[in-house]
């Protein structure tokens, strides 16, 4: 069973789009995981919507929904838990200790 | 109680590490790599590589001291479990390190005489600070001391070198790779526990704070004296292979291009800012050594 890292989804509004994850070569997380995840490129790369950039650890999070403020998602290569918050206009992935 | 750590196991971490990204490597890298032939044939770029490498092991080898040193200091078995893992992580990278400057041509009957020669006095004195916190059992200090500021170190360091390494030599950088996965684990632990400690102890904030600012300066000496006399680097880079080629880049320096000062520059400025940040998010202050 795989689980996407996305933990609690947010009501109301749009409906929210969906996305097919292939692999990407991340291999840092058990096979079943690894398309939940992504290296990210450094300053030229841009996040896709349903995509956060995890804080501690740079790894770029994958969700098969499009992410949203108040959604908690989990980077399983550094064990840390998220929530996406927004800050002038963008989404910023924040450590939950 | 370390409720991050609920899902981690030594089976998710055989999963990941030694049957994931490890799987087909010896000593980290490709079964077939190699180090460049046109390194091993300059002498003045292989004796800076091998000094490089000598800084890799020492730090590695308090890295792994530190973490064996914490299993122990741990409070609960979760913790316990994590630091061993993290142990076996810190001996892999000592020993790869080491097959490295077997590699480069070192005997290994000189070996610890090779190490003593090039080790920076400065990375000494940084691994001291830490271990006198391992040495009293000290659980907050001492994972600060070793998977925030160590780890956040060795972090940018072998990001930098990665990206030196990434065109010119194949074999260095997929075992640097290795050890940058590692790593996210190790500051990812760091982060976490002590997130959570600090705001249960913050009587803790000015001892741990202080140790923190005397790592910092040992760091930043380390850091001057390796680009000072790193052979020194520029004049190295003169004859390396990527010397006159696009070249690789990081924080926006071309590496075969940078003077030793900019290297120098970038690289502090990187770490100290990342310091910051880490420790900002986990409720401490970033002291300055100056």
């Amino acid at each position: 069973m795989m689980t996407d890292p996305l933990e609690l989804p947010s009501g109301g509004r749009r409906p929210r789009l969906f996305f097919d994850l292939e692999e990407t070569g991340f291999n840092e997380v058990p096979k079943r995981f690894r398309r939940f995840y992504r290296r990210w490129r450094g300053a030229g790369d841009k996040l896709g919507p349903n995509e956060a950039l995890c804080p501690v650890c740079k790894v770029v999070i994958r969700s098969t929904k499009e992410l949203r403020a108040g959604d908690r998602v989990y980077c399983m290569p550094c064990m840390s838990r998220l929530e996406l918050v927004e800050e002038e206009g963008m989404l910023i992935a924040k450590v939950i200790y | 109680m370390a409720d991050f750590l609920s899902n981690y196991s030594i089976q998710k971490w055989l999963e990941s590490c030694p049957q994931g990204y490890l799987e087909d490597t010896v000593y980290g890298h490709g079964v077939d790599e190699r180090e460049p032939e046109d390194l091993l044939q300059n002498e003045a770029y292989r004796e800076q590589q091998i000094r490089t490498t000598v800084q890799l092991i020492a730090g590695e080898r308090c890295a792994l001291a530190a973490s064996s040193g914490l299993v122990n200091a741990a409070p609960d078995q979760a913790s316990k479990t994590f630091l061993a893992t993290q142990t076996l992580d810190e001996g892999r990278h000592v020993e790869i390190f080491t097959q490295r400057l077997y590699d480069l041509g070192v005997k290994p009957i000189d070996l610890e005489s090779t190490i003593k020669a090039y080790v920076n006095p400065h990375l000494g004195k940084f691994a001291e600070v830490l271990l006198e916190k391992i040495d009293k059992k000290d659980f907050v200090a001492g994972v600060v001391g070793q998977n925030i500021v160590l780890e956040g170190m060795a972090f940018s360091v072998f990001e930098m070198l990665h990206a030196g390494a990434e065109t010119s030599n194949p074999k260095f950088a997929r075992t640097l790779s290795g050890t940058i996965a590692d790593e996210r684990r190790h500051v990812g632990f760091g982060e976490n526990r002590i997130g959570e400690l600090i705001r249960r102890y913050p009587e803790k904030k000015p001892e741990v704070q202080r140790m923190q600012r005397d790592m910092t300066k040992h760091m930043l000496a380390t850091f001057h004296e390796a680009f000072a006399r790193n052979g020194g680097p520029t004049e190295a880079r003169a004859s390396a292979p990527q010397k006159g080629k696009p070249g690789p880049t990081y924080q926006g320096l071309n590496l075969a291009e940078a003077s030793n000062e900019d290297m120098e520059e970038a690289l502090s400025a990187t770490v100290l800012k990342e310091f910051k940040t880490r420790l900002g998010r986990i409720g401490l202050d970033y002291q300055s050594p100056v």
